[in-house]
């Protein structure tokens, strides 16, 4: 019997690195490791952050080959991608591990059930299992605990949250194979894209000011302007205010299903703190808090807790910045 | 038109708390509910219903016993029925298996045109199931939608990819999952969801699906087997006075840290 053989895939070059990077620890010396990149109409779809030359010398000492998939149309989608993967893992693929994107779940999903293989999401790391299989390392409930999720059926297929990574590809090459991939098996129309420009970086700021419900009213928020400004922060809120209020446009969302910070620091105004906004902030360096409930969430999981009225201690908060400075 | 709307009952993911003394993730008698993000796929479909009074709405979820009241609650939003499913506990780490046993109830079911559930659930924020569920019927799949409009056996979304707003067109069947910028759910009042009668709501039981105990579509493809605190460990130092003087020494304190 061959080594293990392990299948990488991301839309972006770092995380795509990454992924190889951990297949082939658990892979060794002797296993294999396949990349495999999608290009279509308009050049790489993904990773989509580099040319093949970048990402074939990104995974040099990592992967043994880059599996090129040409035909995969206009833009990146989850049934093309599931394609090329299906086609990747073939018929001795142990495990594929993809790393978190827009149309990466979809391609996960599909590509478990067409290999009838095992799935599990928001991987973070990924051991091999005593006995076969794999076991996954995830964060569970919203953020309440982590959790080790065995994968029993072969193969396993991992989507690992996108993350950071600090790569240091050598610049050697790893051979590139062209494959190409069969008509669509769905036909989907594409209107028209209607560009977003983001202009907050929530996940790269140093100083993270967030509202949450302890705000009343909509106009409210105005009172955190000149803190955010003296602070030199990044304006970020809890779930409620962007999902449920639609105050706040979501790419302000700290927590489980929008941003997580690194901030050195995280200042968090009126949010109780449920776990699902607590994920969010783990990165930060150091947690301060203004709540008027001493017993919320937010005070076992902050560094400093101003218990008291937000509309009267804001204020203060700016006048006591002013004045240091 | 035939809308089905996946709808999963879970527990309160808000009232969920680590045990320290037990170690472990407590659970048990927690309010449980429909998972907030079918909840906007709902929404969704009774907006469509309401623009076209002849589209046919089924909700489809899967559980026991106690599921009964939640799926009542789907309903009450506007559906004409609802189904559940009692394939036991939805487990939040397999959703393959979730995703197989709904196609096989959907399968029993007069034909959709269109099948919508939640860009995740809410216990296990795997993403997986809607996609799987299109992979089993075999049909495109959007996702997240963030609009959606139907024109005469096709179906015009807006999916919110990232760095853009896409505007995509399919022929249906297929399946989409509804991001939660999408609407505001309405809350079902107590009265509408007591008047979800007996009749509304009918349960299709494994062996109905043709699913034996040991099938291979009810066997575990993900397991969680063992879990630990997820906590940061943080200072915790409570300042209590006065705004204007807790004002001041928090900013002392974040000097002090050197993160000011």
């Amino acid at each position: 019997m061959m080594a293990g053989r392990f299948v990488v895939s991301s839309a972006s070059v770092t995380d795509l690195q990454r992924m190889a990077e951990l297949a082939r620890r658990l892979a060794g010396a002797d296993g294999r490791v396949d990349a495999v990149a999608l290009a279509g109409d308009a050049g790489v779809l993904a990773p989509e952050d580099g040319t093949l030359a970048d990402t074939a010398g990104g995974l040099a000492g990592l992967a043994d080959t880059l599996l090129v998939y040409e035909g995969a149309g206009e833009y990146l989608r989850g049934d093309m991608w599931a394609a090329a993967l299906v086609d990747a893992v073939g018929r001795d693929g142990e495990c594929v591990l993809v790393a978190d994107a827009p149309a990466a779940r979809e391609a996960v999903a599909r590509t478990a059930v067409s290999c009838r293989a095992s799935v599990a999401s928001m991987c973070e790391d990924l051991q091999r299992a005593e006995g076969g299989g794999f076991v996954a390392r995830r964060s569970i409930y919203g953020g309440v605990a982590d959790g080790l999720i065995a994968l029993v059926s072969t193969p396993a297929v991992c989507l690992f949250a996108a993350g950071k990574f600090e790569g240091a590809p050598s610049g050697e090459s790893v051979p590139v194979e062209q494959r190409t991939l069969g008509a669509p098996a769905y036909e989907v129309t594409h209107v028209g894209d209607e560009p977003v420009v983001r202009t907050v970086d929530l996940a790269g700021a140093s100083v993270v000011v967030s509202v949450g419900r302890g705000f009343v009213k909509r106009e409210d928020l105005d009172l955190v302007d000149p803190l955010v400004s003296a602070l030199g922060a990044e304006l970020g809120c809890s779930r409620p205010i962007a999902e449920d209020f639609k105050w706040l446009p979501k790419e302000r969302l700290v927590g489980l299903t929008g941003e997580s910070v690194t901030a050195e620091l995280y200042l968090a105004l009126g949010i109780s703190g449920q776990v699902q906004h607590l994920t969010g902030v783990k990165g930060a360096r150091v947690v301060a808090a203004v709540n008027n409930d001493a017993k919320a969430p937010i005070t076992r999981n902050a560094d400093y807790v101003v218990v008291g009225d937000l509309y009267k201690v804001v204020p203060e908060l700016v006048n006591a910045l002013r004045s240091r400075s | 038109m035939r809308i089905i709307v996946c709808a999963k009952h879970v527990v309160d993911s808000t009232e969920i708390r680590w045990d320290d003394e037990h170690d472990e993730v407590v659970l048990r008698n927690l309010p449980t509910k429909i998972s907030d993000y079918d909840r906007n796929a709902l929404e969704a479909a009774v907006v469509l219903k309401e623009s076209e009074p002849s589209v046919d709405l089924d909700v489809v979820m899967i559980g026991g016993e106690a599921a009964l009241k939640t799926l009542k609650e789907a309903v009450a939003m506007g559906a004409d029925r609802g189904h559940l499913v009692e394939g036991g506990w939805d487990d939040p780490f397999d959703p393959l298996r979730s995703a197989r046993v709904l196609a096989k109830a959907i399968d029993q079911l007069e034909e959709p045109d269109l099948v919508m559930c939640g860009l995740v659930s809410e216990d296990g924020y795997n993403g997986v199931t809607g996609a799987a569920l299109a992979q089993l019927l075999d049909v495109p799949y959007l996702a997240p939608v963030v609009g959606l409009k139907v024109d005469e056996g096709s179906l015009e979304a807006v999916l919110d990819v990232g760095s853009a707003l896409r505007t995509v067109k399919v022929a249906m069947p297929c399946v989409v999952a509804v991001d939660s910028a999408m609407n505001v759910p309405r809350l079902p009042t107590v009265l509408q969801v007591m008047k979800v009668k007996g009749d509304r709501v009918a349960k299709m039981s494994l062996d109905s699906l043709s699913l034996s105990a040991d099938a291979a579509e009810l066997a575990h493809a993900g397991e969680l087997v063992g879990s630990e605190s997820g906590a940061v460990e943080r200072r915790r130092v409570l300042i209590e006075e006065a705004p204007d003087e807790a004002a001041a020494r928090l900013v002392e304190y974040l000097r002090q840290e050197g993160v000011l």
